[in-house]
């Protein structure tokens, strides 16, 4: 399969062990060609804010999957920032929530916002994980 | 006089007897004087005269009450009453209002119907005051009276009984506000003043003193009494002792206070268990599908290593859940006297590792309350994690200094934990800092159980906690018990 490669993705999840078989998954599959990683919201917020002041379009990730439980800053917060940065960046950035909650509260708010694409839940299988990367190439 | 101003008529109705007020007006039906032997030539229609000629005294000074209840504050009342014939025998009535019948009648009118009795009672009446004595003493309602124009009281023998004062006590209104509990002295007060002023009547529940200085809870009923001239020159009305039921009440708002709070723990627990059994279960997942996707052995094997980690956080949430779980089945009747100091000395004990490596110093003052009832593991739980806590979340620039005291506040028992740590931001986290697996800080240690744990033995055992804290000063948690 020759299809076009995803240039940078962006994972925002504590939960080390599934950030690891993810990174797995992309690699053996070859998803994408660089992956961001961060364990909380407030890391990659400050990411992100810092972009800004230096808008290099190979650090801006085409694809962001961000966890709702985290410590420190937790993904709504994280939603709260990047909604009002993202349009900043100059290139379209396609966000979707990763989490395990099953809670439809959380699934409608989550689909509610704009800046959100899709609500998955965890776990995320291989074939749904392709299929995302290639529509975002 | 309110009667002066009415226009008083008689309505032409043969057969039932009846006032229709309305408007200041008052008509009499025909069937009422037909029934007593008058002719209409013979009464005045007004309520003087039907008090000083016709009613029968007894029944007087309650029947001007029902009326002027009724008349002012719309007070419906059914009442037993003799009225005089024409050949001066007297014939019983029962005496009802609106409210009592299926009248349709004009709305603002208000009915006054005199049903003839049935049945001769005279026989007991003579029994009648047996009655009133067993029926007062069988439901603890004693009643009373409010003279204004003497400036007395006057209780009955029940009342007396109730409010444990001897037979021979002559109540005084002066000091009336000694018979009740000081935090009702006002509302009592305030009920008098209205009902003496504006003849509003009162149905309150209250609590009283007794003169041993017992406090009960009773319910005290009071209504104006009105002279001819329709003003108010007393207050009538009875004290029923209803301690123990409101006890069982409160008791019982109590209970159902507790259960519903073990019933949102419960759900918050099945939540839990739910939300933290998926992450896991999510990873192995992901793993075995890894598992078949790779092709080489070696992948294969490294991702088993994967595996591993997952049934080792597996098992870890389990065993949080356990604890969870034993905290939700324990109950109140496993408590015994525990003391503060013994139990700071075994989790000293237990972390003199870590208290001396951080240089933590910890001050205390169980001095106001020594001991407590509760559950010990709870109690070294409880300060085992308020400990940890405050040392795991230390200031960068100075060493731990933890504070402790124990207090007494009204009915109330506390545990206060202060530190000088880094503090937390409530207003971000408030709501989540009890929460299971939250954690707010880059703290490697940081597991997010013990919180939640403290706070469930806490509750569990009907306390609450409570915190403030001030970025970069420090934590304050109080535990009322």
């Amino acid at each position: 399969m020759n299809l076009p490669i995803v240039e940078l993705a962006c994972i925002i999840d504590d939960d080390n062990v599934y950030v690891n078989l993810v990174k797995k998954i992309i690699e053996t599959k070859k998803l994408c060609n660089n992956l961001l990683i961060f364990n909380d919201g407030k890391q990659s917020i400050d990411y992100f804010e810092a972009l800004l002041q230096n808008l290099e379009p190979e650090n801006i990730p085409e694809i962001i999957f961000l966890d709702l439980n985290m410590p420190v800053m937790d993904g709504w917060e994280f939603l709260d920032h990047f909604t009002k940065i993202k349009n900043n960046f100059g290139k379209i950035i396609t966000l979707y929530v990763v989490s395990s909650s099953i809670n439809p509260i959380d699934i409608d708010r989550a689909k509610a916002l704009s800046s959100v694409k899709d609500y998955l839940i965890k776990p995320v299988n291989i074939l749904e994980l392709e299929k995302i990367f290639t529509k975002s190439a | 006089m309110v009667q002066n101003k009415v226009l008083n008529s008689i309505i032409d109705d043969q057969d039932i007897g009846y006032w229709e007020l309305y408007n200041n007006n008052s008509r009499w039906s025909s069937g009422l004087l037909k029934q007593l032997g008058y002719h209409k030539d013979e009464v005045e229609i007004n309520l003087e005269f039907f008090l000083n000629n016709l009613i029968h005294p007894d029944n007087r000074d309650d029947f001007r009450d029902n009326f002027f209840g009724l008349v002012r504050h719309y007070l419906d009342f059914t009442h037993l009453l003799s009225i005089k014939c024409k050949d001066g025998s007297y014939k019983e009535f029962v005496c009802l209002t609106n409210d009592n019948l299926p009248l349709n009648a004009r709305e603002e009118a208000k009915f006054i119907i005199f049903n003839k009795k049935k049945y001769k009672s005279s026989r007991k009446v003579k029994k009648d005051n047996f009655y009133y004595r067993e029926s007062a003493e069988m439901t603890s309602t004693g009643s009373w009276y409010v003279d204004f124009i003497k400036q007395k009281s006057y209780w009955d023998y029940q009342t007396k009984k109730i409010l444990e004062y001897p037979d021979d006590y002559i109540p005084s209104l002066k000091i009336g506000s000694q018979y009740f509990a000081e935090e009702y002295c006002e509302i009592a007060a305030n009920c008098f003043l209205k009902c003496s002023v504006s003849g509003i009547p009162f149905d309150i529940e209250l609590k009283m003193l007794s003169a041993k200085g017992r406090q009960f809870w009773a319910r005290t009923v009071g209504r104006p009494v009105y002279n001819d001239t329709s003003e108010i020159i007393g207050i009538r009305g009875v004290f029923q002792d209803i301690d123990d039921k409101k006890t069982k009440v409160i008791k019982l708002q109590k209970t159902s206070k507790i259960i519903a709070s073990q019933n949102s723990r419960l759900f918050n627990f099945a939540h839990i268990v739910s939300h933290n059994l998926r992450s896991h279960t999510s990873n192995l997942s992901l793993v075995t599908q890894l598992i078949e996707d790779v092709d080489s052995i070696e992948e294969k094997i490294e991702l088993l290593g994967s595996v591993k980690d997952i049934s080792e956080s597996l098992n870890a949430t389990i065993e949080h859940l356990n604890e969870v779980v034993t905290i939700q089945t324990q109950t109140n009747e496993n408590r015994i006297e525990v003391c503060f100091t013994n139990t700071l000395k075994i989790v000293k004990n237990s972390i003199g590792r870590i208290i001396r490596e951080s240089n933590t110093i910890i001050n205390t003052d169980f001095s106001q309350l020594e001991c407590i009832p509760y559950i010990p593991a709870y109690l070294e739980s409880i300060m085992l994690n308020l400990i940890t806590n405050g040392i795991k979340y230390k200031h960068a620039d100075r060493n731990p200094l933890i504070t402790i005291k124990t207090y007494i506040e009204g009915d109330n028992k506390f545990f206060e934990i202060s530190d000088n740590g880094v503090g937390i931001d409530l207003d971000k986290f408030g709501d989540k800092l009890f929460g299971m697996y939250k954690t707010f800080h880059y703290n490697k240690d940081a597991v997010g159980i013990g919180l939640f744990i403290t706070k469930n033995q806490v509750e569990s055992l009907n306390g609450q906690i409570f915190v403030e804290s001030e970025v970069g000063k420090g934590t304050t948690f109080k535990i009322q018990f």
